[in-house]
């Protein structure tokens, strides 16, 4: 396919590893952020849920750039990895590296769990397929609306008294997120698959937040030294706080009222 | 002193290689890790063996010919040195040393620890040069070149071309030394007319040499016994993506 002939230079192939882990990592943060909502309590989470339903085709847009970021990174990652390994075929007796820590040497390995775990991820709290049970959540809200009286033009409707129409309350539905993230994490297996896989993606991310900015060519003396230290603190950050809820919720310092 | 040595013997590139012990004694402080070996030679010659076969030419550290591996490090664990450059002196007496070949696909064993680096020639055969008119050189300050790009340049223009950057990349990738030449030439006024033509032709054969890809290790700029930066790597990334773009437009 067309798409894919840039796999016929490492160089580019390099290149598109870095964009497309830039835009997952941007992903990687938003989602971050929205997730902490979870803190703020069942309201503030499930309406941002309910916002971003209502987002349509922005909504699908994201999810096909994110889609073909993957896809993209997943292909061009087994591409290269094939040929590093034959381009090294005889490995040395004394194998004593200088800077190849073992996070930059395993980011095949800790890719690949972590496609394994989005798909579960997907599967989980997406789709409702693996935990039915988890994902059937509503959430039953009164909202006040107001019945018409017959034919009025928007016009009057702006200067009539409120008092003018019948009130009623109406229950309205929504998918309750608060309480299947708080179902879902109840469960300590699945809590230990959450804390495993996101603490596999910090290591991805210790090694590739400061690779990007080296293949897209932001170097320089001063900054590269600097811009390492923060990739570091800024993966570990990233994986604390995504660990942090499935141990609120098993600590029962989140979902109490669940 | 006394050390152990594990040399890495093969006869030809598609014999099975092995690595065989010798037991060094007496071997004085002052000596390079080069002329260890010489002194090896000459008992294994004495006693009617073959001598190993290695690289070596100026001895002075400047000419990158002395390519080994020694305790999984190209030209040893010592920053910024070739093997010539090496001392026992850096070795505590009594050490065992594992002395092998350079190890890539693209650089196939000749005999013992000499390998076939005209993979990089050819890398270099392929645009690592700037076309000129033959005649009189005209007056040095006819050019003028900004103090940093000169400086970046002959950073560059340090790479002796030894492959011990492929060696030591667990990649086998040849990006720094493909780096230094492309770039070296990019930053200088000379430089200008062929330079896209120039970063897209030696990738190109970079590639077809079978050299893996740069995964951020940093290994090579660890062993370079010319402390080349891998900075040059990300320039090297951008100037790619310049000329492609160029080409394609
Ligand atoms: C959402 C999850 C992911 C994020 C945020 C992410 C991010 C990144 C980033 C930023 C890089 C650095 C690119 C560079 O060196 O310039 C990288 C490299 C890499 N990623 Fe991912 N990645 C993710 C998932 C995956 C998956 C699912 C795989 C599956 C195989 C994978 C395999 C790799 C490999 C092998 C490399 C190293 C490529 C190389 O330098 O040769 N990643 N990743």
């Amino acid at each position: 396919m067309a798409i894919f002939s840039f796999l016929r230079s490492t160089v580019l192939s390099k290149i598109v590893m870095a964009i497309t882990g830039v835009l997952l990592l941007l992903f990687i943060i938003g989602h971050l952020v929205g997730n902490l909502q979870i803190y703020l309590g069942p309201e503030p989470l499930n309406t941002y849920a309910q916002f971003l339903k209502s987002i349509g085709e922005i909504l699908w847009i994201v999810r096909i750039v994110l889609f073909v970021s993957l896809v993209l990174h997943i292909i061009t990652s087994l591409y290269l990895s094939s040929i590093n390994n034959s381009a090294k075929p005889v490995k040395y007796q004394v194998v004593n590296y200088a800077k190849a820590k073992i996070n930059s040497r395993s980011m095949l390995v800790t890719g690949i769990m972590i496609f394994a775990f989005i798909t579960y991820h997907l599967l989980h709290f997406t789709f409702g397929i693996t935990n039915p049970e988890h994902y059937e959540q509503h959430e039953l809200t009164v909202k006040k609306a107001y019945v018409l009286p017959g034919n009025v033009s928007e016009e009057q409707l702006k200067s009539m008294p409120k008092n003018c129409f019948v009130e009623q309350n109406i229950l309205t539905e929504r998918h309750d997120v608060y309480k299947m993230v708080v179902l879902g994490f109840r469960n300590p297996f699945i809590s230990l698959a959450y804390i495993v896989a996101v603490v596999l993606l910090g290591f991805h991310l210790s090694h590739a937040i400061k690779s990007c900015f080296h293949t897209l060519g932001v170097t320089g003396p001063k900054f590269t030294p600097w811009m390492e230290r923060c990739s570091t603190i800024f993966s570990i950050i990233i994986t604390l706080l995504y660990v942090s809820i499935p141990i609120s919720v098993l600590l029962g310092l989140v979902g109490g009222g669940v | 002193m006394k050390f152990t040595l594990h040399i890495w013997r093969q006869k030809d590139t598609t014999s099975k290689g092995s690595f065989e012990t010798y037991k060094m004694e007496d071997v004085s402080e002052h000596m390079s890790l080069l002329e260890m070996i010489d002194v090896l030679n000459e008992q294994l010659i004495s006693e009617g063996k073959e001598p190993i076969a290695f690289d070596h030419d100026c001895r002075e550290g400047i000419c990158g010919a002395c390519s080994m591996t020694i305790n999984g490090r190209p030209h040893g664990n010592m920053k910024g040195t070739t093997t010539c450059q090496l001392h026992m002196r850096m070795f505590k007496d009594g050490d065992e040393l594992w002395i092998e070949p350079f190890r890539a696909r693209a650089f196939p064993v000749i005999k013992d620890l000499v390998v076939d680096r005209s993979a990089l020639d050819r890398i270099i055969a392929a645009g690592g040069y700037v076309t000129v008119n033959t005649g009189a050189a005209q007056d040095a300050n006819s050019i003028p070149v900004p103090k940093e790009s000169a400086d970046l340049a002959m950073d560059a223009a340090q790479c002796i071309g030894c492959g011990a950057c492929v060696a030591s990349c667990p990649n086998g990738a040849a990006m720094l030394f493909t780096a230094a030449k492309i770039m070296q030439l990019a930053l200088l006024p000379q430089g200008q007319p062929e330079r896209k033509k120039r970063a897209i032709a030696m990738i190109e054969q970079m590639d077809k040499e079978g050299f893996g890809a740069c995964r951020n290790y940093y290994e090579c700029e660890a062993n370079c016994p010319k402390n080349i930066s891998v900075r040059f790597i990300s320039r090297m990334n951008i100037e790619f993506l310049s000329a492609a773009t160029a080409k394609s437009m």
